[in-house]
């Protein structure tokens, strides 16, 4: 019984994941689109999910699947932004320097961030941090992902929009309640020891 | 936690860094108007420039030149192949001036690049040159957003003035673009 929860709720979750990366690649945005911004928009799409899960996993002691799918959508993010410098390396430059716009600085301050919360997470046993300065640190990280990447996404025209859009306000509305829930409980396991 | 109130205070001056870089950011980008429009093209009439009888004192005036602005070169490919037309659906028309008295200037090539349903930016890109009123005028297929907005591109690299090249964007249901060029000569 439980082993068939267990399949119903995974199924329902990678259900719920591929919604972003299936409306994109239904979209008219991406008809006649190049391999590197089919490519890029579907990681970006992907990442959306996996970031809005990581909060969840967290708070219900999923820690090695947290871990796994933390570095997915690490991964996820950097081919994003690589296959955007394949498509065009001009555009890229310019969306990554000052002159840039709003939506691009967004998704860039969010890659800092979602590279420093990966950091906390591989260095967590070799930092000279308190666990709740780690924790803190490591949730702040994660609502600055989660605020500035959604944003980035939302501002987007393209393949997400409409729809897209109310997809996205959603499943970053649950990973931002999410981080407070998952702080919450890893700070009460932690007194708990 | 040893110091909560140093790690609070880290954190406010952190986000209150976030928020300075992204306040400082402009939406679409520096320099990049809104230069998008709907519904049917306005008939154009005679600048004051044009009208006869009023040479002396147009040749008084001075317009500011239209300044590049960043990302106006990206995916810019020199000497466009001449073409009436990129598509249809869309339309961009701009008016060319000298700085120096504010005169259309006829006959002169500017390039219009951007990405469109029928192809990327480097694709869609054609020579226009203005007529006898300095006006340019190209139909386009409709626009496709290029990195999350609609780019309209237009360039001046021919010689007899400095270069320009800038960047405007659009809404994605907008018809048409007007995108003008104030040019100042070399020297």
């Amino acid at each position: 019984m439980a082993e068939r929860r267990r399949a119903a709720v995974l199924a329902a979750v990678i259900a719920v994941a591929a919604v972003p990366a299936a409306l994109a690649l239904t979209d008219r945005h991406l008809a006649g689109a190049s391999v590197a911004l089919v490519v890029s928009t579907t990681a970006g799409a992907l990442a959306v999910s996996a970031l809005a899960l990581q909060p969840l996993l967290a708070a219900g002691r999923r820690i090695a699947r947290h871990r796994l799918l933390g570095a997915v959508a690490f991964a996820l993010v950097l081919l994003h932004v690589g296959a955007l410098f394949v498509e065009s390396p001009d555009d890229a430059w310019f969306a990554m320097s000052p002159d840039g716009p709003t939506r691009a600085r967004m998704a860039l301050i969010a890659t800092i961030a979602l590279a420093g919360a990966v950091t906390l997470g591989v260095l967590r046993n070799r930092l000279p941090l308190g666990a709740g300065t780690w924790r803190g640190l490591h949730a702040y990280l994660a609502v600055v992902v989660l605020a500035l990447g959604i944003g980035h996404a939302v501002l987007t025209d393209g393949a997400l929009d409409d729809l897209g859009t109310a997809v996205l306000v959603a499943l970053g509305a649950v990973g931002l309640v999410g981080v407070p829930a998952a702080h919450v409980a890893r700070t009460r396991l932690a007194r708990r020891g | 936690m040893r110091r909560p109130w140093l790690f609070g205070l880290l954190l406010t001056l952190i986000t209150g860094a976030i928020l300075v870089a992204l306040l400082d950011s402009e939406p679409s980008g520096t320099g990049a108007e809104n230069v998008g429009q709907s519904g049917p093209e306005p008939t154009v009439t005679a600048t004051p420039a044009e009208s006869e009888g009023r040479e002396e004192r147009v040749e008084r005036r001075r317009c500011e030149a239209t300044e590049s602005n960043p990302g106006g070169t990206n995916n810019y490919l020199p000497d466009a192949p001449a073409r009436d037309a990129l598509g249809g659906g869309f339309v961009i028309t701009g008016l060319v001036r000298a700085a120096d008295g504010c005169r259309p200037l006829p006959d002169v090539r500017v390039q219009v690049w951007l990405a469109t349903e029928t192809g990327g930016e480097q694709d869609n890109r054609a020579s226009v040159r203005t007529g006898s009123d300095g006006r340019y005028r190209i139909e386009t297929a409709p626009t496709i957003a290029q990195f999350g907005e609609p780019n309209i591109h237009v360039g001046y690299d021919d010689g007899d003035f400095g270069e320009v090249f800038i960047r405007r964007v659009v809404d994605l249901d907008d018809e048409r673009a007007v995108v003008d060029l104030t040019l100042a000569r070399r020297g």
